[in-house]
């Protein structure tokens, strides 16, 4: 999620078509873009755990047919709160500063609400300006500094977004 | 299925290598089995898995990709294993039958070792950077070549040392890569006489120093003294390079054991060693002009990356060798440090170790607590800051001298005789006991997990409180003592109860702060934040007041004077400096949460609302842990938005709590003459109090008027109160 790219490719909003995991053809794709843009060595079956087990919760997002981001996302029970976890965030470079990864992450986020989850969390890199912007402007707070996180000795934030609770107390 | 067996290939490009193949033996047979798995494949289609009792899809996460260098550690990268790398001449013995060569490998060798280390102290494991080295790896083959074999040993002898004492402070778990020696050698025989080999050593060249110092005008030496190596006029160059890199090794050792001695009773040596480590490491950067020039041939690229002193690549070292020992994944490739951060990393150790030995060893917590702050702003790294834990707490008492509850009844301002009363075997001095031991041992961590141990240590604070005062009222609840014994008990208890409370607030306080230094919170959550800040401020500034009143009556009771003279009177009524600087810091803020809440108020895109939650939520998360310790009492959601919602530029122009904040600082700036730290600190309230002042008037008078005002936040002045800069846009 970096700011200007070098070439940006012309494209309207509209666009853009946002897509629910529909099945096994759209794997190659979200794998291709996650294995270009980010070094973590993934095999196939850690995509198939999170697409196979929460379909809903991952998107894709063309552009006349090529597909140019993807969010990937599970939900479960953790020490007693029903919480989401946002995996990977992908979308190609000319194609950033566009709030594409924006609009991924709100629709995976509004699923998990819907299905119930109390709060979303998630981890990036104390230095990925973008992605802490991005996630910032959704009501993310930064909840822990973990410190050494990464590899490379760069920190990580833990990000959680606390859903207000179903019925307001009057 | 074919039977016949197949000799593994070892090397990467398809030759089969006989000496690198594991042959068959008695009981076990090689046999193909590609056919068996083109077969699998073919018996499922696209997105179908096997399943089976333990492997479902969230266990098939880990699998491994047989030959994808990503991902299996087990891949031959250069040589099958140490043994195969020795047999192909990967650390030969001696390195080079040129003894110029040799030693010149030799010194890069140590050179390269140094970057190791402080690339292994600075969060790589051990595997990968120190025991990436051969030599390392069989000790014992280098018994042939002194110099190599001596700090090999030394080498050896350090790390285990290290590694015990960032062990021992067990407060590292976020680096807890640090301790894991996977199985690699740690434990030599004979180490404990590496000093002695060493100091052999180091005796050889400092003869071999002076003798080509007499003889740069004879021809033969004096003595039947072999040089160093073959070039005379190389010979002066290579024992001192050499001299200083052994030296500091064995100063550096020294500084080890002696810190280690209990009690601080090594300390004052072991500044003497840190001084010497430091003279060394400054020999050793000069030794590089020289190392640099001695051959024709010069090293390729940038000088400042490489990890040797000469700019070579060094002899005898594979990280991958290790590599099946941090299986299943294989190791993330790493850089280790070049040669010159490493000496910055080692002369930043060594400043921040001598900054502990200098410590006088304080029996007062507070002055304690200050310290162990301060220390902490230079950012010390583990090693650093595991030899302060282990000074400060051993045996379960404070130094391994003094036992806690006398550390807390000093603290609690109690008169010295009571320290040894019977109350302290009561199960909640105990624990408080315990407690304090380990504010001490989090305050020595790094800030991100200190600050998550803070705040989970909260509600023990709180609980020890609420079980001491059900026990004082229990004891004491209706009764009108009347036995001496019964009135200490009494006093003992008061006293201990607001100092657990002063603390509670300061352990509070100090959450709160290193959120800024952690850059936890975003720009839109800092007026909660500070007014935060302004309600535990309050109340710790309330618990000192007290304490100081209670410890002023402690120690009249204790003075000689029978009257009150009129200085004493006066300065009674006056709030001790201690507290005034409390409210200088509670008047920024406030200002900071006026100034904040107006802005929010008035310009409506100052602050954006979420699509997803509100501020709300936002206040709940940060302050969870406070709040359910309730610390403050009273504080909530709603009383923070009952203080800040009427908040406007026109009532921000009725007060200015920086004026207030610059006063305080500028009186009781005389009081802390004799604390420079104190005096710094005040000097950057001032600056923070100024610019804040001067933004607070420009934006009351334009701020409704000018809509291209543009607000922002700095920490330029000080850490934790933004500096308010405003620019017209």
């Amino acid at each position: 999620m970096e700011a200007k790219p070098e070439e940006k490719a012309e494209i309207e909003a509209p666009e853009i078509e946002y897509v629910s995991y529909g099945g096994e053809h759209h794997l190659p794709l979200i794998m291709n873009l996650v294995d270009q843009e980010l070094s973590e060595p993934y095999s196939i079956f850690t995509y198939r755990y999170f697409v196979y087990l929460w379909p809903q919760l991952s998107f894709l997002a063309f552009h006349k047919g090529k597909c140019v981001g993807t969010v990937v996302c599970k939900m479960g029970e953790h020490r007693n709160t029903f919480r989401g976890y946002i995996a990977m965030l992908v979308v190609i470079k000319p194609y950033r500063g566009r709030g594409i990864a924006t609009e991924l992450v709100t629709r995976s986020i509004r699923m998990m609400m819907e299905s119930g989850c109390e709060e979303v969390t998630l981890e990036a890199e104390v230095t990925n300006k973008g992605a802490l912007a991005l996630y910032g402007r959704l009501g993310f707070i930064r909840a822990k500094r973990l410190f050494h996180y990464y590899l490379n000795g760069v920190d990580a934030f833990r990000l959680k977004l606390l859903f207000p609770p179903p019925r307001q107390v009057l | 299925m074919a039977d016949k067996p197949v000799y593994e290939e070892a090397s990467i490009d398809g030759q089969p290598s006989k000496l690198a193949s594991i042959p068959a033996s008695d009981t076990t047979v090689w046999a193909d089995a590609s056919p068996l798995l083109q077969a699998a494949c073919a018996g499922l289609r696209d997105g179908e898995l096997i399943h089976g009792d333990n492997f479902n899809l969230f266990a098939a996460m880990s699998a491994l990709e047989i030959m994808d260098p990503k991902m299996d550690s087990g891949i031959v990268c250069t040589y099958y294993s140490i043994d195969e790398a020795i047999e192909n001449g990967a650390a030969p013995i001696p390195i080079s039958l040129d003894s110029t060569i040799d030693v010149c490998r030799t010194i890069d060798i140590m050179d390269h070792l140094l970057a190791c280390e402080a690339a292994w102290h600075k969060g790589h494991s051990v595997a990968q950077t120190v025991f990436s080295c051969i030599y390392l790896l069989r000790l014992d083959r280098t018994a042939p070549h002194a110099l190599l074999h001596s700090y090999c040993r030394i080498i050896r002898a350090t790390c285990k040392a290290v590694v015990s004492v960032v062990s021992d402070a067990r407060t590292h778990e976020e680096e807890d890569l640090f301790t894991l020696t996977y199985g690699l050698p740690l434990n030599g025989d004979g180490d404990d006489k590496c000093l002695s080999i060493l100091n052999a050593v180091e005796e050889t060249i400092s003869r071999q120093l002076r003798a080509c110092k007499a003889t740069s005008s004879k021809r033969r030496l004096p003595e039947d003294l072999e040089p160093l190596q073959s070039n005379p006029n190389l010979e002066e160059g290579f024992c001192k390079a050499l001299l200083c890199r052994l030296r500091f090794r064995k100063h550096f050792f020294h500084v080890l054991s002696c810190m280690k001695r209990p009690q601080g009773r090594g300390l004052e040596s072991a500044r003497k060693n840190i001084a010497s480590c430091l003279t060394e490491l400054e020999s050793i950067l000069k030794s590089a002009d020289f190392l640099r020039s001695c051959f024709d041939e010069s090293c390729e690229g940038d000088i400042d990356d490489k990890t040797t002193a000469s700019g070579f690549e060094p002899i005898g070292f594979d990280a991958m060798l290790n590599s099946r020992l941090s299986a299943p994944t294989p190791p993330r490739a790493i850089k280790i440090l070049s040669w010159k951060k490493a000496v910055e990393y080692f002369v930043k150790l060594l400043h921040d170790l001598d900054v502990i030995c200098s410590y006088s060893l304080d029996p007062h917590l507070e002055s304690l607590l200050r310290f162990v702050v301060q220390f902490q702003k230079s950012q010390p790294d583990l090693v650093a800051r595991s030899h302060l834990q282990l000074l400060l707490v051993q045996d379960g008492k404070l130094y391994g001298r003094d036992p806690f509850f006398a550390v807390i009844n000093k603290a609690a301002a109690l008169p010295e005789a009571t320290k040894n009363h019977d109350i302290q075997k009561n199960e909640s001095f105990l624990q408080l006991g315990m407690l304090v031991m380990n504010l001490l041992k989090i305050l020595c961590t790094n800030a991100a997990w200190q600050r998550r141990k803070l705040g989970k240590f909260l509600q023990d604070w709180r609980v020890i409180y609420v079980q001491l005062e059900l026990a004082f009222r229990n004891e004491y609840g209706e009764v009108s003592s009347s036995s001496n014994d019964e009135n200490t008990c009494m006093k003992i208890f008061q006293h201990i109860l607001l100092w657990v409370e002063e603390q509670t607030f300061w352990i509070a306080f100090r959450f709160l702060i290193l959120g800024f230094e952690l850059e936890l919170y975003s720009t839109g959550e800092y007026c909660m934040v500070y007014w935060y800040l302004y309600a535990v401020l309050i109340k710790l500034a309330e618990k000192t007041h007290l304490m100081m009143a209670v410890s002023h009556d402690t120690a009249k009771r204790k003075g000689k004077k029978k009257k009150d003279s009129p200085k004493d009177l006066a300065r009674e009524s006056r709030i001790p400096p201690a507290v005034l600087f409390l409210q200088c810091y509670i008047c920024l803020a406030e200002g900071l949460t006026m100034m904040l809440a107006a802005l929010r108020n008035e310009i409506p895109v100052f602050h954006g609302p979420s699509p997803f939650n509100t501020e709300q939520e936002k206040f709940v998360q940060h302050f969870e842990l406070l709040q359910r310790a309730c610390i403050p009492d009273h504080v909530s959601y709603l009383s923070y938005k009952e203080s800040t919602t009427h908040a406007r530029f026109s009532t921000l122009a009725m007060y200015n709590y920086f004026k207030d904040a610059q006063r305080i600082a500028k009186e009781v700036k005389s009081s802390f003459s004799n604390d420079p730290e104190r005096l710094a600190e005040l000097r950057k309230l001032e600056q923070v109090a100024e610019h804040n002042s001067v933004a607070q008037n420009v934006i009351c008078r334009l701020g409704a008027l000018d809509p291209s005002l543009k607000v922002s936040f700095e920490f330029s002045h000080h850490p934790f109160f933004a500096t308010v800069v405003v620019k017209r846009s």
